[in-house]
């Protein structure tokens, strides 16, 4: 939602019936017109992300017919639309805004047609999934890893052991800054030196639909089978991620993944929460 | 006046233990604070005692500066001082771009910054002695840019005279013949900045800062300081000079646009192939992703044009090179072995320069395209591929780093070094194998280049995303005809309209 821009079309309206009506009385028509430009600069701007185009036209023509709909509720309304209609276009006093029309209309036409065909084409691109689900194990070299129940099996030592829990933040913190800061960054914010030369652009960590709403299990799963692992829906023969599994070890991978969340201050999704 | 004399001696006698103890170290807290965020955010490259031993120094390039020498490289100090509090603040809130050094201005506020700054500090006893309270030298306020071509002159004189093309290059791309020996202080070696590209300059990159550079220098590098030699009215010349040579912004494309051209592509004969075609400027980052990794490429982005005729296409690409290594050889398929911080690679001088474009074999149906490594076993690669130090060009076919085989498709090509900068082309069939551009489609294209003089062979190497070539329609189709038909359609359906209706209310008045 863009509240700023919804809320100056609700006011352009208010501002409308207020004070404009006092000099000018608008009929039944203009404000059909009014209420069709302020629906469709509603659906066209104060919508984030955008929608595309064709759900845009979709609604406009719905809305056109709940106003004709509406109008043709009450007899008296569409009489007086209709005859108003009708002195437009036959009323010898509306002869030169009526030519006027005539000839704006087509050349209207013709301008968007001309701007169709000179837009730039635009490449093939399509929507990507962010957070596939993960398959149920995966293979790491040799041994069988059961995604929905594997934990970290040093997050014990967070309470238990704070020492040994710190030389894991620490060896973390190493393969960090030996590994992944090349793209995701010092603050692990996904604006790495090489960032820039990647599509898509690396995962941003301090953001609250990352690692925050993930589990462990999920994080060693995309560490260590990379873009190669990815399913089809988040293009894997583009991502840069590596597969980790030829370069870290099991502990090196889940003490990488302690430090993630040590260094952002986030917390693991529980075991057992669903995705 | 004479009797106030003995006084004014007695009174700066009794301040100068002051301006000793004037320093601007901060307060306890400050430097504890900036401790605590120095653990966390700067210890890991720097070293936890800021002398640049760290877990990751091996990986970068350039190093990350020591703090225990005092130097700093961007300074509002004479050469060889310390810098301000203000100047170590800049550092860390800019960042040093295309470095390992990030800008924390979004990230940390300023007392923080500040408290991290008077940290720094403590690194070096010199900032609490008498060294420590610098003079700042006042950079004054640009004038307007000056194009005229006497001033400019004058600047690429003061450009000769101090001797910048030894180390920038003639034209500034960073390829001078002093460039490859370059170390810094530490015995690292280092590359002068390419002064064409603007965003990458490490003390930003206005003209004030500039005229800065030049006149402070860069400590710890070999980037001299120009203060005393360089009279005030040339140093504009010269700013304007450098600014002249150079562009603000990399203006990174997306797609190559490929220009219709009838009649025969002549790569070597036609010098006029690849004018007013327009150019498209793509990023290149290191291969960080499978074995042979590039933690520092020596080429930062490759510009790319393309032409095409009824049966062939052909690719002009071009990239700034410090220096060509035309001797020696490469290949996509070389082993390159994992890098290993004590396992040094001595194998310099043996590795020519190379580029390659790559596409996918067979066009693609939907969206699935080759992994942009090499390929993959289902999609695999077309690799247009030159070895700059033999004198040919072919197409290799990928199916993933480890599986690069040759193929029996032909490319002409043709390869230049001029002055720090390399234009390769290379001409293909439209159609070869599964292969086919065809007219008004986007195919998928990346590209790989391979610095020798960095040892990139094999996957060691430069590279870029997926993006695409769009084959441009040779005969345009003019808008002229669907605009009047549209135009005309709704102009007859109004009359139309408001003929009936008139013919209706006539008829109503009639009875």
């Amino acid at each position: 939602m863009n509240l700023v821009v919804l809320l100056a079309i609700a006011a352009t309206l208010v501002a409308i019936q207020l004070v404009v009506t006092r000099w000018l009385k608008l009929n039944r028509l203009a404000w059909m017109a009014l209420w069709w430009v302020a629906l469709w600069a509603a659906f066209s701007y104060g919508i984030n992300p955008p929608l595309p185009n064709s759900i845009i036209v979709l609604f406009m023509a719905i809305i056109t017919i709940a106003l004709i709909a509406y109008l043709s509720a009450d007899s008296d309304e569409l009489q007086a639309a209709q005859s108003a209609i009708t002195r437009f276009m036959v009323d010898r006093q509306y002869a030169v805004p009526l030519l006027i029309a005539l000839v704006a209309l087509p050349l209207l036409v013709a301008l968007r047609v001309y701007l169709e065909t000179k837009a730039a084409p635009q490449p093939p691109s399509s929507s990507r999934t962010i957070h596939p689900p993960p398959p149920p194990s995966i293979n790491f070299n040799g041994t069988t890893l059961n995604l929905t129940t594997a934990n970290n099996p040093y997050r014990e030592l967070e309470d238990s052991d704070p020492e040994a829990f710190a030389e894991h933040v620490a060896n973390g913190r190493r393969i960090y800054f030996q590994n992944c800061f090349y793209c995701h960054g010092d603050n692990m914010e996904g604006s790495g030196m090489f960032a820039h030369g990647y599509d898509p652009l690396p995962a941003n960590f301090n953001d609250a639909t990352t690692i925050a709403m993930l589990q462990e299990s999920y994080l060693f799963w995309r560490i260590a089978k990379g873009a190669p692992g990815l399913p089809s829906e988040s293009t894997p023969w583009s991502s840069a991620m590596p597969a980790w599994e030829d370069f870290l070890t099991e502990q090196e991978i889940w003490d990488v993944i302690i430090f993630l969340y040590e260094f952002t201050g986030f917390e693991p999704r529980a075991q057992g929460m669903p995705h | 006046m004479t009797s106030m004399r003995p006084l004014l001696l007695f009174l700066t006698l009794c301040l100068l233990p002051c301006v000793a103890a004037s320093q601007d170290l901060g307060t306890e807290a400050q430097r504890a604070e900036g401790k605590v965020l120095y653990d966390v955010k700067c210890a890991h490259c720097h070293g936890y005692n800021g002398d640049a031993v760290s877990v990751a120094t091996a990986y970068l390039h350039p190093t990350p500066r020591d703090f225990s020498s005092g130097n700093y490289k961007f300074r509002s100090t004479p050469s060889g001082e310390l810098p301000t509090t203000e100047d170590i603040k800049r550092s860390i809130r800019e960042g040093m771009p295309y470095t390992s050094m990030p800008a924390w201005e979004d990230i940390l506020s300023e007392s923080e910054i500040t408290a991290l700054a008077y940290y720094l500090k403590t690194f070096d006893q010199a900032f609490a002695g008498p060294y420590g309270n610098p003079t700042v030298i006042e950079i004054p306020q640009a004038p307007r840019y000056n194009t005229d071509e006497a001033h400019l002159t004058r600047g690429r004189a003061v450009f000769e005279a101090n001797q910048c093309a030894d180390c920038h290059g003639e034209n500034g791309r960073g390829n001078g013949p002093s460039a490859p020996d370059l170390m810094d202080d530490w015995g690292y070696p280092i590359r002068p900045a390419d002064m064409t590209k603007r965003w990458t300059y490490r003390a930003s990159p206005t003209r004030e800062d500039i005229y800065r550079t030049f006149t402070t220098g860069l400590n710890g590098t070999p980037m001299p300081s120009y203060q005393q030699t360089i009279e005030e009215e040339d140093r504009w010349a010269l700013v304007d000079y450098v600014w002249s040579l150079s562009e603000d912004d990399p203006d990174y494309g997306t797609v190559v646009t490929a220009t219709g051209r009838p009649g025969p592509l002549d790569l070597a004969g036609d010098v006029d192939l690849f004018v007013n075609v327009p150019e498209a400027y793509f990023p290149i980052v290191g291969q960080v992703i499978e074995q042979g990794r590039a933690f520092h490429p020596g080429v930062n982005g490759i510009a790319v044009r393309a032409v095409y005729n009824e049966t062939d296409i052909a690719f002009q690409l071009s990239w700034h090179d410090m220096t060509a290594e035309t001797t020696g050889m490469n290949h996509p398929g070389l082993k390159v072995a994992m890098f290993d911080p004590d396992q040094p690679d001595t194998t310099q001088g043996n590795w020519s320069d190379a580029v390659a474009l790559l596409l996918p074999a067979a066009m693609p149906e939907g969206l699935e395209r080759p992994y942009f490594m090499f390929g993959d076993p289902r999609n695999p690669m077309s690799i247009w591929y030159t070895d700059l130090a033999a004198d040919s060009a072919r197409v290799l076919s990928g199916q993933g780093s480890n599986a690069i085989t040759e193929t029996d498709f032909q490319l002409e090509h043709t390869a230049n070094y001029n002055d720090g900068k390399w234009t390769v082309t290379m001409k293909g069939a439209r159609q070869h194998g599964d292969m086919i551009f065809a007219e008004a489609t986007f195919v998928p294209i990346s590209f790989t280049v391979w610095d020798g003089y960095a040892n990139e062979r094999g996957n060691k190497r430069g590279l870029s995303a997926w993006y695409h070539v769009y084959l441009e329609p040779m005969e345009r189709v003019s808008a002229a005809g669907p605009m009047a038909k549209w135009a005309l359609i709704v102009l007859l359906v109004e009359l139309a309209l408001v003929g009936l209706v008139r013919w209706r209310t006539s008829r109503q008045r009639n009875k």
